[in-house]
């Protein structure tokens, strides 16, 4: 709660917009590779600077989504020592939904951009 | 790393530990284990980095419920992703279909008469050329038989980089390996045909090898790793009413009936196709490979489209 508040007041940057794409965020993630669920947790982590702005059980719940959708398959893998890590890997319908998404954004976002005309306010 | 274990077992406590249950604490387990083991690096110690890796999870009672089988009221509200919200209920497949209808493009229609159009004039020029109606220099017909296969792995390639009604394309890459995959199978073997109609020199065959192994190599490594590319209405559909897909895939004996009888019309057609170009001469031979296909392309539409009333009959009579 105090982070929303905070984040306001500080950096310029909407969580709910954020977590409004955690789909498409996650197939982002897995685009270069197979990860398991902390990795995933950890890129996004990273790239929101350190911030803990899509919770961990969020993430749960959407692997289930996609899993069950056939955009990504997962498979254990082989640790010998501790918990197995569970894997997921992008499918071919995750590689075509993920670009559909991204093609939807960047439209959204260019007309976000014309109706808020920030192009202007930049350039003064 | 027992604090995990402990916490874990009490987030889920009473809850019934099926399958899919176990499952999820298992992955939630390892990827604590792998938040603690960060946290501890840290300079914490190992109970409270647990602790700590425990309290940035979340709260995960409604994903617990979910997985148990519990009808949560979250999940059909709460989609976020920018998709369409709760996925609509479909009363039958075909309105499913006409729903999420995906037309052809027309490029893609254009691109696959044309590539249909340059793979039967090249054929039939270089079967002109073999028969010695036209008179062609053997690589003038290698060059035919070349041009028809790329024509061929490119109608199988664009095809697939469709999206299609029940079907998200495939990638680029996945592709151009189907064309490629294509392209020299069908070359290595119309090579091997064209020199069972002595159009080359019998060591043709190896060179006919060459193309046709890595070829099915490739068409098999592509199966391997080829994922799931249907879309998401389809796999609902499919789980709820069951009864999607062709004949085939419905019922199993169908298909292996097919698949018999489709070997045993090719390799009757290859054995007329020979006896044909033994006794009447190889020009004639390849008719019988025509008849096989006709034979082949009837049956199909017989096979896989036919017996619809009975099958839907069949529960009545027994009742």
């Amino acid at each position: 709660m105090q982070r929303d508040e905070s984040s306001t007041a500080g950096d310029a940057f909407s969580a709910d917009l954020l977590r409004g794409h955690t789909d498409t965020i996650v197939l982002a993630t897995l685009r270069r590779g197979d990860r398991y669920g902390f990795e995933i947790y950890k890129a996004i982590r990273d790239a929101t600077g350190g911030a803990h702005e899509i919770k961990e059980a969020t993430l749960y719940a959407t692997y289930r989504r996609l899993t069950k959708d056939g955009l990504v398959e997962a498979y254990w893998g082989d640790e010998s020592q501790g918990g197995r890590r569970k894997y997921y890997r992008l499918t071919d319908a995750g590689r075509a939904v993920f670009a559909r998404n991204v093609a939807a954004w960047v439209a959204t976002r260019d007309v976000i951009d014309a109706l808020l005309r920030t192009d202007k306010d930049t350039a003064r | 790393m027992t604090t995990v274990h402990r916490l874990l077992d009490d987030a889920f406590a009473g809850v019934d530990l099926t399958p899919e249950v176990q499952d999820l604490k298992e992955e939630i387990r390892a990827n604590l284990e792998a938040r603690a083991a960060e946290i501890e690096a840290s300079g914490v110690s190992p109970s409270d980095a647990a602790h700590q890796a425990f309290d940035e999870l979340g709260d995960v009672s409604a994903l617990v419920a979910e997985a148990a089988g519990a009808p949560s009221s979250t999940d059909a509200t709460a989609t976020p992703g920018g998709r369409p919200a709760a996925a609509a209920r479909y009363a039958s497949t075909a309105q499913a279909m006409l729903a999420n209808r995906v037309r052809p493009k027309p490029g893609f229609v254009v691109g696959v008469v044309l590539g249909a159009l340059v793979v039967v004039a090249a054929l039939a020029l270089a079967g002109l050329g073999a028969a010695r109606i036209l008179t062609l220099p053997a690589i003038v017909v290698v060059a035919l038989l070349v041009t028809a296969a790329s024509a061929a792995g490119f109608i199988v390639g664009f095809s697939l980089s469709q999206e299609t009604t029940t079907n998200h394309p495939v990638p680029s890459p996945r592709a151009g390996g189907y064309y490629l995959a294509t392209g020299l199978s069908v070359l290595g073997l119309l090579l091997a045909l064209f020199t069972l109609l002595e159009a080359f020199p019998s060591w043709m065959y190896l060179v006919a090898g060459v193309f046709v192994v890595p070829g099915v190599v490739l068409f098999v490594g592509l199966g391997v790793t080829q994922t799931n590319r249907k879309k998401a209405w389809f796999r609902e559909v499919s789980r709820e009413h069951g009864v999607v897909g062709d004949r085939f895939d419905r019922d199993p004996e169908a298909a292996a009936r097919f698949g018999i009888f489709t070997a045993v019309i090719w390799v009757s057609a290859f054995v007329a196709c020979v006896v044909v170009g033994t006794t009447a001469g190889w020009a004639w031979s390849w008719l019988a490979l025509v008849a096989g296909w006709i034979v082949f392309m009837l049956l199909l539409a017989r096979m896989l489209f036919g017996e619809k009333p009975r099958t839907t009959a069949a529960p009545d009579d027994k009742g």
